[in-house]
């Protein structure tokens, strides 16, 4: 929202901090400022000039003018406007000295919108009226002051330059002229008839009408006024309507009473399906949940977002029906979401807007209208319909509470001044125990608990008024959070290990998720995503990995990466299943990955020793011929496997898939101290020879369950296949070591262990190698 | 005469002990002086047999000579063996120059490092860090802080909603709500996560960053307080005093709320581009909780106040590192990753 200084100027007279300090004031007492930039720059020193003579330059299409320039004198000026002609009054502004087309060009004669007062630059601008020499009659450069309209989403007073004047002259302790002389408004029976169906939906509705309407464009002044807050002059009704929802945050309409049928304002719900079609020239079907301004024949408005295009003002317009309207907040952001149209005045009414300022509008109009529609006549008095809206009860502030949530020692005075200068109204019924009543235009959504008036103290008195202090609190441990220090440590090691961390999105487009085989309608899925590719949420950490990998692939020849991120499962009701995974991938261009492979196992092992891969079938984007399922401490916690050839052009990619919720939980078991043994064991090699893709955790878990309970451990030694093997035969070799905790075992009974083993193997099959 | 045969045998001996060049050649000097079956064992059986008047003498004689063999051949097997040392440890010449096998060490990501060493921090000061659901409901996300349905404050985050009703978290502030409710007061917690806003994403802006929530819940708590621990934290954060400053700023889960600036770490306040010539620059919004956000989450507002914060891990980073494009952060290019 752009802030115009003059304008502001105007309320606070005696003020004379500049623009950028103002600035910078603004910022640190009420809301974020974004800058300052001067408009109407050309203004400066411009003044009233006639056009004397023009005469043509040869071989150009500039004339030479001659203008009066009253106490500047006669100027020379090199000019290109269309309507350059002796005679007219315009405007000359003093720039130096410049040859032009061989011509000594003093000054030049300025457009419209190089003055900074609207758009037109077709040509110099046109005066009516004026004496040479005389300065552009209330036209003067100004600066606008950008605030953040973030930062004042609560303040409905702020939409408007009378409420940021309030704040100025608070902040300066200035004194504030009011914009509204209620005056003006005639008493006398209303000329039209206002029905509100809902006061809850619309609590005030005010308007008057007037006659003998001349409709023409606004006065310099006032189009320069909108230009510089960054709104279009269109003529001098419309221009009226968005000068005072500008100074005082109120909306208006102007409807043209001649189209409309008639003489009651009807505001209710719309019916469904009726049709509207609005000033932007864009038609809407409404429904029940949206509020519209009705005649007899049907809507004229669509409540506190946009008039209609049927009854709005044009050239012939003689009678104006001018409604200042209050509208409840939720229902008007609710209407303009839905229908995706933000307006200037939706935009205001969403902040909850003072019911109290409808008649205050009205009256800032008739002012405005008996300058810029000379002859306007209003017929009859105020129309106003509104519910009773008793004034909320007082704050009580507690003068010791104040201070302890400040953190500083204020005096009452200073408290007093402080409220009083942004209009609160301010009691003292018992010592240091204020009553501060709020006013109207804060109380609507904005204060209404004393932490409130906190924010009205601390920020007047300067949050740099307030010295840092320790809390005295208690020194206490916190809670921990195993799950994150788990995950830190998993890190760690694969950090270790020498891979290196990535952070991946959380979005997957459908396409990346049929291309691993998952079903796009087992995601969830956003409804309004950033774009059509990024619309699911993943259930998987793989296809971003992938991409990492492919895209690495291009510079590197091997590398090793992971994330720990979350998987995010649908669940039938309520919040998905969160949960979090390592994933970690190992490429080589060159090689024939099986190293790769073992080594990402190695790394699991690390954070789950003992742990084992099992085979398993393989999934549609895992090698067929190398995929496993890790389980540790028996329970599956993940999965090993190669990138399926036809996911990776050239090299191999070794993937480690780990449910780091299960393992993390498995993690916790404690493992059991056992003594260490006192007797030694005893220890014997054994081949077994198997087809070449016998599994060797098969052949050892065999071994292991005919050992018997004194196998102490079992160790796969090493495997080999050639002559005089078979073809298509190898054979594995395992330590087997025996022993008890009690005893020294007996070389028989070791003997009969190895018997037994050899035998039991030969039973399932094997042939053995002794 | 046997005077004379110990003598020759003994310097003869020595004379072999000295050219000998082996360790064998010296084992055989040994067995065949000092051998059982050496002259030397031979004289001192022979003893026995000479006449008394020369035991004495010729025992001495023995003795000696025994002892001065002993000794030239223990000094020389030590020269021998440091010079087969010495040859053996020639041989062995390594070029340690040559790089290591094996993997070196990965990376971690910048924003784990940053939040490693805030959790560190916070943790010394007494905060628990705690988690919370990335996926979140709409009233932990918005009503539940002073952010009902309708309100313009739900303007200020655009959000990504999820089928079925709820949304991705716009902010960590949820896991304050379900801090308090699961811990209850006093409370002094973090949340560091991922967040999402339904952005466009350019080279300062991205619909996912990562946020560091800060709250703390006790008796008697003061804006005063809010700006001690902030100033403490950055101090930490930035490993220098740094001059803050609070100014209004609007955010419907505190009351009043702020937002804090710092003076410009790279102009000292005199101004400069980063900080847009105005010498501060706008780090994190923080306040006193709302009453009502208190009371929603079953907290006596009349009992315990607090302050709450959340600062901008994502931005923090690339502050640190001077990092220009936020777009590289989730790339997962490891050219980029590996720098840290
Ligand atoms: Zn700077």
């Amino acid at each position: 929202m752009k802030f115009s200084y003059n304008w502001i100027r105007e309320f606070v007279p005696t003020l004379h901090e500049a623009p950028g300090p103002l600035e910078r004031l603004i910022t640190m007492k009420t809301a974020e400022c974004e800058g300052v930039e001067p408009v109407g720059e050309l203004l400066s020193g411009a003044c009233v000039a006639r056009v004397e003579s023009v005469e043509p330059i040869a071989n150009s299409h500039n004339a030479r003018a001659v203008v009066d320039a009253g106490l500047h004198g006669f100027k020379t000026v090199v000019c290109g406007a269309p309507n350059c002609r002796p005679g007219m009054l315009t405007a000359w502004a003093p720039i130096g000295k410049k040859v032009i087309n061989g011509v000594e060009s003093d000054g030049m004669l300025a457009s419209p919108a190089e003055l900074g007062i609207n758009k037109d630059h077709s040509g110099i601008i046109e005066l009516k009226a004026g004496a040479p020499g005389d300065p552009l009659p209330r036209c003067a450069p100004d600066a606008v002051i950008e605030i953040d309209n973030k930062s004042i989403t609560h303040r409905p007073d702020l939409w408007g330059h009378f409420g940021v004047a309030r704040e100025v002259a608070a902040i300066l302790g200035l004194k504030l002229r009011d914009a509204v002389d209620l005056s003006l408004i005639p008493s006398a029976p209303p000329a039209i008839g206002i029905q509100i169906e809902d006061f809850s939906l619309c609590p005030r509705y005010s308007a008057l009408v007037f006659e003998n309407v001349s409709i023409g464009p606004s006065p310099y002044w006032l189009q320069a006024r909108l230009t510089a807050i960054g709104l279009n002059p269109i003529n001098n009704i419309v221009d009226m309507t968005n000068f005072v929802m500008a100074e005082l945050a109120q909306p208006m309409h102007a409807f043209d009473a001649d189209l409309l049928n008639g003489g009651t304002i009807f505001i209710r719900p719309a019916r469904f399906g009726e049709a509207f079609r609005a000033l932007n020239d864009q038609n809407y079907t409404l429904d029940a949940s949206n509020l519209v301004i009705a005649d007899a024949a049907g809507p004229i408005a669509l409540g506190g977002v946009i008039g209609g295009a049927h009854s709005a003002i044009g050239a012939k317009t003689t009678r104006v029906v001018l409604e200042s309207a209050n509208f409840q907040a939720s229902s008007i952001r609710k209407t303009s979401a839905a229908i995706k149209l933000r307006t200037d005045a939706s935009i205001r009414f969403e902040k909850a807007q003072d019911p109290a300022n409808t008649v205050r509008g009205l009256a800032r109009a008739v002012e405005l209208l008996r300058e810029i529609s000379p002859g306007i006549r209003i017929v009859g008095g105020l129309a106003d319909q509104k519910k009773e809206m008793p004034a909320p009860p007082p704050i009580a502030l507690r003068h010791d509470w104040l201070e302890r949530k400040l953190g500083r020692s204020i005096s009452p005075g200073e408290v007093r001044r402080i409220l009083e200068s942004l209009e609160f109204r301010f009691d003292e019924p018992q010592a240091r125990v204020y009553s501060v009543s709020v006013p109207s235009w804060r109380s609507t959504k904005d204060v209404s608990i004393p932490d409130d008036l906190v924010e009205e103290v601390g920020r007047m008195v300067g949050y740099d008024s307030i010295t840092p202090v320790a809390p005295l609190v208690p020194a206490a441990v916190p809670p921990a959070n195993p799950t994150r220090k788990f995950q830190h440590e998993v890190r760690a090691v694969f950090v270790d290990q020498g891979f290196t961390e990535v952070y991946n999105y959380s979005f997957l487009s459908e396409e990346s998720v049929r291309a691993f085989g998952f079903d796009p309608a087992a995601h969830l899925r956003v409804s309004n995503p950033i774009a059509s590719d990024q619309a699911l949420m993943r259930a998987s950490l793989l296809p971003g990995i992938w991409k990492n990998v492919t895209e690495n692939a291009k510079h590197r020849e091997a590398f090793r990466l992971f994330e720990i991120g979350l998987e995010i499962h649908k669940t039938a009701s309520g919040l998905p299943d969160e949960i979090s995974h390592l994933v970690a991938a190992l490429y080589e261009r060159h090689g024939d990955g099986a190293a790769g492979l073992y080594e990402l196992k190695r790394a699991a092992e690390c954070l789950m020793p003992g742990a084992e891969a099992r085979p398993a079938a393989a999934r549609p984007f895992e090698h067929p011929a190398r995929s496993g399922e890790l389980v540790w401490r028996g329970q599956a916690a993940g999965r090993i496997f190669e990138f399926h050839p036809s996911l990776v052009e050239s090299g191999r990619a070794a993937i480690l898939d780990l449910d780091l919720r299960q393992v993390e939980s498995l993690s916790a078991l404690r493992t059991k101290y056992a003594p260490i043994r006192r007797y030694p064991s005893s220890a014997f090699d054994l081949s077994v020879v198997c087809p070449l893709r016998e599994h060797a955790g098969n052949l050892q878990t065999a071994i292991a369950s005919l050992s018997g309970p004194l196998l102490e451990s079992i160790q796969f030694v090493r495997q080999y296949s050639g002559p005089p093997l078979d073809e298509g035969q190898k054979s594995v070799s395992f330590r087997v070591t025996l022993g008890s905790p009690e005893r020294t075992l007996s070389s028989e009974e070791a003997g009969d262990i190895r018997t037994r083993i050899i035998e039991g193997m030969r039973s399932l099959g094997y042939e053995l190698r002794l | 005469m046997l005077d004379q045969s110990i003598q020759e045998l003994e310097s003869r001996s020595l004379a072999r002990i000295a050219s000998a060049t082996t360790l064998e050649e010296l084992e055989a000097v040994r067995v065949d002086s000092l051998g059982r079956k050496g002259p030397l064992a031979q004289a001192g059986k022979e003893m026995g047999k000479l006449p008394p008047e020369d035991r004495a003498r010729i025992g001495k004689l023995l003795n000696s000579a025994r002892q001065n063999l002993e000794q030239a051949l223990e000094a020389k097997k030590r020269g021998l063996d440091s010079g087969s040392l010495n040859a053996r440890l020639e041989a062995e010449w390594l070029d340690v120059t040559l790089p290591a096998p094996g993997p070196r060490r990965g990376h971690l990501h910048p924003i784990t490092r940053i939040q490693r060493e805030l959790e560190d921090l916070f943790a010394s000061l007494g905060f628990a860090v705690l988690d919370g659901p990335e996926v979140e409901t709409e009233y932990y996300n918005f009503d539940a802080l002073n952010i009902p349905a309708d309100h313009p404050a739900r303007d200020m985050q655009d959000t990504f909603w999820l089928d079925g009703g709820n949304l991705l978290r716009t902010h960590t502030s949820p896991v304050q709500v379900r801090g308090m409710e699961r811990l209850g007061p006093p409370l002094r917690m973090i949340a560091p996560g991922r967040v999402f806003r339904n952005e466009s994403v350019d080279a300062s802006h991205e619909h996912t960053f990562y946020q560091l929530e800060g709250m703390m819940i006790d008796r008697d708590v003061s804006v005063a307080h809010l700006l001690y621990f902030m100033k403490t934290l950055l101090a930490a954060i930035f490993h220098r005093d740094v001059t803050v400053r609070l100014r209004p700023g609007y955010f419907p889960f505190v009351e009043p709320g702020f937002e804090l600036d710092i003076q410009c770490l790279i102009c000292g306040g005199s101004g400069c581009p980063v900080c847009k010539q105005s010498g501060w620059v706008e780090l994190l919004p923080c306040g006193l909780v709302n009453p009502n956000v208190l009371r929603m989450s079953g907290i006596d507002p009349g009992e315990w106040n607090g302050f709450a914060f959340g600062l901008g891990l994502t931005r923090l980073v690339m502050m640190r590192y001077a990092i220009d494009d936020i777009r590289y952060l989730q790339g997962g290019d490891l050219r980029f990753l590996e720098q840290f």
